[in-house]
């Protein structure tokens, strides 16, 4: 429940000090007064503590909070320090109620990564720091048993409390106490007391509950959503009343294997010919039902689909690169030109005499995209690449995939991710996740890159990006790397997806977020537990009060 | 011979599943011949498209060849299709709650009902207890009563490539038909399509004969092995029967469906085609008919003429295949259906788990079931993608078993009338 989904943190329990609104693209304060500033030469950020934001334990939440939770992270070197610490140097509490965050700062004085400094405000959360003292207190100072520790006494300050859990149901409930009621925040309670969140054993359980009423707010890939309403009948509806009935945020994205294990895979013919014979209209209109916008709607690139990141790149100077799929003669052109012929006559394409054979492959029980990798498997036989499909359970694939210093195993030559969504740092988290090498050799990787792509001329666009603040040479940064992406086709986007989907039952509750539902700033269609998102909570009403 | 056969037909068990096992194989040779459509081809973007004649709208407008039919129920059926009494009801909530007194509605006068609605529907307007789900449905459904009423045709109009104006095409009246036979393009659904939009009867036909093909392989494979092992053991008798009764009670307690899970997990998708996972199950489904064929010989192997043939020199090959095999053929021809029968429902039980053949060469009864159940077509009542592959197995199972059991019938002393 406290996982922070992508850019939007989950604030049911622990807060952050701004909510993320996908939407707008702007962050709202909540433990927070008043935006946040940087100071003339942007190596310092600082924002105020609202004064009437308290703990559970009805005790102030101050700066101090927010800087001992910074310490213990670099004390523990947990995920959350490792991510930043190469970007933040320190963050201090100036006074009670002012915590200034300081950059670190590269050989000519300037933040290395002002993006993930600005970010770190909206993403991770503020915990209390007489809890944390005993907490070390109780693990003696080690740093496994302290990030293992079950925090059955934790103090938190968000609006729920942990009411029970097991492996099949997390349930919240309401804690009344909670400071944003004040004025300055929300001004009143959020409106469920209990909040539960079922675990269900895939989509078709899930789908099944949904229809049942069991569920509310559902934020899988419910296939064919629309005829749940249109022929069903049930009073259901998702945040659009037509397709593709969501924001598309995030680019799931199959990845080639670079690692050197995939034979023929380094050879950019064989990997452009699977890219632009795959049937993309296909994986929208069947494996994702629509529930996606088309690549003839919007072209190919790094971006999503949002009006903000498509106007981030110049779109004529890469159009001639774009594809739209499914063009399989200038598949088997590229191939044929490249003496990637089948010359054995077994109906299969041999380079320099070894026939081309590929696995491709995602996790077992993620329908769309089992179905997308499928179609992808299909474009195979249309060139004379053998591809076949295989699925491995997800605990299985995780762990393989996210594996980065050593070559892939056998099985997983085209494999499917995900990439960023929506965010602070968008789209340059998503570019750097896609293309930077960076990530190369990791020994647990979950940025992404997972094919191995290392190129250094994208290497240093993208770190030259965070601390560039003129739109249009940014436009040019961009524009560059959609060009390299385009070219060199480490990696190709099947579908856009939205950042999670929203599908509501309103037999109970109703006044969940639509399109034009005339909230300001607008609620975001996530499930009403991250980021700005959590803002609906506030405005549900029961439908037979 | 001749008069075994006339007597296996004689049973009406035999040949009642013996016809429909026939029809579904002939089915599988025929169909192709005049339905050349490739299997696997996607032929509809968009999913589970229902059962059906589809017709194309474009050709159908622009067909020179219309009709005019005075058919006096056109009107009311075309308003029934757009405004069931549900409709209606639901049009009364609304105007109820927007203040119109309740006894100035009729919901039966359409006319008068859609004057009313008109006047006071206003997509913005919320009253207590709605949902967004039902103003997304009270929005649909006024766009679906525009010009419900209207009695002059529509115009069809295309866009002009040179100057960018609409120029009017011509005028559709609502008496305006077309024969069927006379639009070019048609394409006749029997079943639908599935979630990947292909053909769902094209493909059953295909998947029904490469089960049945998985089911004759294993069911070879099976009974060979069987059939050899048992004769072997049972006639050799000693040491070598010892160790194949060990091998065989070995088989017998492993779960066979365990094992065959396991081996089709290690051979690993790209080795999975549809022969390897047929030979898979063979190879994991011989013990029953090696254990009845060995129980068989060992009677057999004492009798007179069998020592008789031992006196005359005969080698075992030669004794085997002459003095035994044809006292226990009909057992095993009866062994070998059920092992095709058994052989079809493991592949589907396979391919269920994700196990099966790999999914983009061949399709199998068991694949479209998987495929089905991904993408919860037994959840949204997509019955044409499912119901049919199910109809199919458990006839082809059916059929079998009858004609297993009309066999037994004939050649069983026990059971002979």
């Amino acid at each position: 429940m406290t996982i922070a989904q992508q850019d939007n943190a989950r604030v049911l329990m622990f807060e952050t000090p701004y909510l993320y609104n996908m939407l707008d693209g702007q962050v709202y304060p909540l433990l927070a007064e008043g935006p946040y500033a940087w100071n003339d030469s942007r190596t310092e950020l600082s924002f105020s503590i609202n004064p009437a934001a308290h703990w559970s334990d009805d005790t102030p939440l101050t700066a101090e909070d927010v800087a001992y939770t910074w310490e213990a992270h670099v004390k523990y070197n947990t995920p959350t320090a490792a991510a930043n610490v190469d970007y933040i140097e320190d963050i201090v509490a100036s006074d009670d109620y002012t915590v200034v965050i300081q950059a670190k700062l590269n050989d000519a004085g300037a933040a290395i990564n002002p993006l993930l400094v600005q970010a770190y405000v909206s993403t991770n959360y503020v915990i209390q720091k007489a809890w944390i003292q005993i907490l070390e207190e109780r693990v003696g100072g080690d740093a496994t048993a302290l990030l293992a520790d079950p925090a059955e006494d934790v103090i938190a300050s968000g609006p729920y409390m942990k009411y029970f859990a097991d492996d099949s149901k997390v349930v919240l409930i309401r804690d009344d106490n909670y400071w944003g009621q004040d004025a300055s925040m929300w001004g009143k309670l959020p409106v469920p007391k209990y909040l539960a969140h079922v675990i269900y054993k895939d989509n078709a359980a899930g789908t099944t509950a949904l229809q049942a009423g069991e569920v509310d707010v559902s934020q899988q890939f419910n296939a064919n959503v629309q005829n749940l309403w249109l022929e069903d009948g049930l009073p259901i509806s998702t945040y659009l009343p037509d397709a593709p009935y969501g924001i598309g945020a995030s680019l799931p994205t199959a990845f080639f294997n670079l690692t050197g294990s995939s034979y023929g895979l380094d050879n950019l013919a064989v990997r452009k010919a699977i890219a632009i014979a795959v049937d993309y209209p296909t994986i929208i209109a069947n494996a994702m039902t629509n529930q996606s916008a088309t690549f003839d709607q919007v072209p190919r690139s790094l971006m999503n689909p949002t009006d903000g990141e498509q106007a981030l790149y110049d779109h004529d100077a890469v159009a001639d690169l774009q594809w739209a799929g499914n063009d399989i003669e200038t598949a088997n052109a590229i191939l044929d030109e490249a003496g990637i012929v089948d010359s054995d006559g077994d109906g299969w394409r041999e380079l320099d005499g070894q026939k081309l054979t590929y696995i491709a492959t995602c996790p077992n029980g993620w329908s769309d995209w089992q179905a997308a990798i499928e179609v992808v498997a299909a474009a195979g036989k249309e060139i004379g690449i053998d591809i076949t499909t295989n699925y491995p359970e997800w605990s299985v694939y995780q762990t393989v995939v996210t594996k980065s210093d050593a070559p892939l195993p056998e099985g997983y030559d085209i494999f499917m991710m995900w990439s960023d969504g929506a965010g602070p740092t968008q789209p340059w988290s998503r570019i750097r996740k896609l293309m930077s090498s960076e990530f190369n050799g990791m020994t647990s990787n979950w940025n992404g890159n997972w094919g191995g792509y290392a190129n250094p001329d994208a290497d240093a666009i993208i770190a030259a990006i965070p601390q560039e603040t003129d739109e249009a040479k940014l436009k040019e940064m961009y524009t560059e790397l959609v060009q390299m992406y385009l070219t060199d086709i480490p990696s190709f986007t099947l579908m856009y997806r939205p950042q999670s989907f929203h599908t509501v039952n309103e037999s109970v509750w109703t006044n969940f977020p639509y399109d034009g539902d005339g909230t300001n700033p607008p609620v975001p269609p996530l499930d009403m537990m991250d980021g700005w998102g959590v803002a609906g909570l506030y405005n549900l009403e029961l439908v037979n009060p | 011979m001749k008069h075994t056969f006339r007597q296996v037909f004689r049973s009406g068990k035999f040949l009642v599943g013996f016809v429909i096992f026939m029809a579904i194989v002939l089915t599988v040779l025929i169909y192709p011949l005049f339905i050349k459509y490739p299997p696997l081809d996607v032929v509809s973007r968009g999913t589970f498209l229902p059962p059906g004649i589809y017709v194309n709208v474009y050709d159908s407008m622009s067909s020179s060849l219309r009709y005019t039919l005075l058919l006096d129920d056109a009107a009311s059926r075309r308003i029934a299709s757009k405004l069931s009494h549900e409709d209606r009801l639901a049009m009364q909530e609304w105007l109820v709650a927007m203040g119109v007194p309740e006894d100035e509605i009729d919901i039966e006068d359409t006319v008068k009902l859609l004057e009313l609605w008109k006047n006071n529907f206003d997509p913005t307007a919320r009253f207590p207890g709605m949902t967004n789900a039902d103003r997304n449905y009270y929005i649909r459904l006024n766009t679906s009563l525009d010009g419900l009423l209207a009695t002059e045709g529509a115009t069809v109009a295309a866009l002009n490539q040179e100057t960018g104006v609409l120029e009017e095409k011509g005028i559709i009246n609502q008496t305006d038909y077309v024969n069927v036979g006379e639009v070019p393009n048609v394409r006749v659904l029997p079943l639908g399509t599935d979630n990947f939009g292909r053909d769902v009867l094209t493909e059953l036909v295909k998947a029904t004969g490469v089960s049945l093909s998985i089911g004759l392989v294993a069911g070879v494979v099976a009974t060979s092995i069987g059939l050899l092992l048992g004769l072997i053991s049972g006639y050799m008798g000693g040491l070598v029967d010892d160790l194949i009764v060990f091998i065989n009670n070995l088989f017998t307690v492993i779960p066979s469906f365990v094992l065959l899970i396991l081996i089709s997990f290690s051979i690993g998708q790209e080795q999975r085609g549809a022969f390897t996972i047929a030979v898979v199950i063979g190879l994991t489904s011989w013990v029953w008919t090696a254990r009845a064929v060995r129980a068989q010989v060992i009677s057999l192997r004492n009798r007179d003429h069998v020592n008789l043939s031992k006196l005359s020199g005969h080698s075992v090959a030669h004794i085997l295949t002459t003095d035994i095999l044809p006292y226990i053929a009909s057992y095993v021809i009866m062994a070998l259906i059920l092992q095709i029968s058994s052989g079809i429902l493991i592949e589907a039980g396979l391919s269920i788990l994700g196990l099966g053949p790999r999914t983009t060469d061949v399709p199998t009864l068991g694949l479209m079931m998987n495929w089905g159940m991904i993408y919860q077509a037994h959840i949204m009542g997509k019955w044409w993608a499912y119901f049919p592959v199910i109809v199919i197995i458990a006839l082809i199972s059916f059929s079998m078993n009858l004609m297993n059991t009309g066999l037994d019938q004939v050649f069983n002393p026990a059971l002979r009338d």
